[in-house]
């Protein structure tokens, strides 16, 4: 676990996107990424929403990190986390109506993820503000990051299509849009970014 | 774990609990009004982009559907009746859909619209797509009926997501199509209750 005292926040930050990433590297959070992410637009406003939801949920839990008893830690986490939601989704349906249409179905899917717990037991009921802030920056972004990727993957290869607009005239596999197929996406653009990173981390070895 | 550990814990759940149901109570309070108001709006726009040629759409009855409670509408253009709005629930794969049916005074087809629903993102929510609603223009009762081929006489059901499509066509669109024939044309208008095997 990353030592708040020795490490800056770029690192932190940076920490949530590659060396943490939540689904290539922790492997978190897979089902609902799955569900969502068989088209661009779906990945994108999913990502959007765990971002904003993560950042909100560390802040607050490193706020009160002091007066939470450990015995039940896990009970108000899960407040937070579920109170942010509703109140996200209240607040997204009462002033911006169109946006909500879209996006209400992912925000209300959000209580349900163990990334966004996992976070806030591991990093921020440890850490002060300011680096769960960071934290939870480089957390939503890394996942907005690997959903971008997947859904973008997915459409395209699935579908033929990109945000919905028709890029090629035919659905070249059909599989790659239905759950199995998540699946696959899921397995090769993990271990593409794995031997990316692989690949990278022994460059930055041997050239020292 | 002694007696004001217990209490110690005890105390802080309620407290956190207390202070976050009222955090909701106060947002809900706030944002309710102005979320019903959005969906009332959201209905009467609705209403008027599926029949945009009608002067007055007026509420003519209610009915059910799955349990559901259901509105139906005339449209009147000129104190002369032009068609039908209806409103009714096709039960599709994950969620029950709500779906408004524009008719004509011929009971074909002329629009339908999908207000909301529960279906799988990126296979189910295809029946929100133009392609998809296109299809329902001009069919009458005995054309509402899903073929997986390709087909323009009837309707060609999203290919992974043929429960979706036969929800709304075959369930939805079909029964509030045939609850309109029977009230309107053959009851002479009125609220009779519709039963719903």
């Amino acid at each position: 676990m990353s030592n708040t005292s020795t490490t800056s926040l770029k690192e932190l930050f940076l920490n949530g996107i590659i060396k943490e990433n939540t689904i290539f590297k922790l492997a978190l959070s897979l089902c609902p990424s799955i569900a969502v992410t068989n088209n661009l637009k779906n990945g994108v406003f999913m990502g959007l929403a765990v971002l904003f939801v993560q950042f909100m949920v560390n802040i607050t839990i490193s706020l009160i990190r002091k007066v939470i008893h450990p015995k039940v830690r896990l009970p108000i986490f899960m407040l937070v986390i579920s109170g942010w939601v509703t109140v996200t989704s209240m607040v997204m349906a009462a002033f911006v109506p169109d946006v909500y249409a879209k996006v209400g179905l992912y925000i209300q899917l959000i209580v349900a993820f163990a990334s966004i717990l996992a976070r806030a037991e591991m990093f921020a009921s440890k850490s002060s503000v300011l680096p769960s802030m960071a934290d939870g920056l480089g957390m939503g972004v890394g996942f907005l990051f690997a959903l971008t990727v997947i859904s973008f993957f997915r459409e395209l290869v699935g579908k033929g299509s990109l945000w919905g607009m028709q890029i090629v005239d035919t659905k070249p596999l059909l599989i790659m849009i239905l759950p199995a197929g998540g699946f696959f996406a899921v397995g090769i653009l993990m271990a593409a970014f794995n031997w990316i990173d692989s690949r990278y981390r022994k460059g930055a070895a041997s050239s020292r | 774990m002694t007696g004001r550990d217990i209490l110690k814990i005890t105390v802080t759940l309620v407290v956190f609990y207390v202070i976050g149901g009222f955090i909701l109570a106060f947002v809900y309070a706030k944002a309710s009004p102005m979320i019903y108001r959005n969906n009332e709006e959201a209905e009467k726009r609705a209403l008027k982009g599926l029949m945009p040629q009608a002067e007055d759409i007026s509420k003519l009855g209610d009915w059910s559907i799955h349990d559901k409670h259901a509105k139906y509408f005339i449209a009147k253009k000129g104190g002369e009746t032009v068609g039908y709005i209806i409103q009714s629930f096709g039960k599709g794969y994950s969620s029950y859909i709500n779906t408004f049916i524009a008719v004509d005074k011929d009971f074909k087809v002329q629009k339908i619209n999908i207000l909301s629903h529960g279906e799988t993102p990126g296979l189910g929510d295809e029946i929100e797509a133009d392609s998809f609603r296109n299809q329902f223009r001009d069919k009458d009762l005995e054309h509402l009926k899903v073929l997986k081929t390709e087909t323009k006489e009837y309707i060609q059901a999203i290919s992974g997501a043929t429960i979706s499509s036969r929800a709304v066509t075959e369930d939805a669109v079909k029964n509030g199509v045939a609850f309109l024939i029977k009230t309107v044309k053959e009851g002479g208008g009125g609220d009779v209750k519709h039963e719903h095997n």
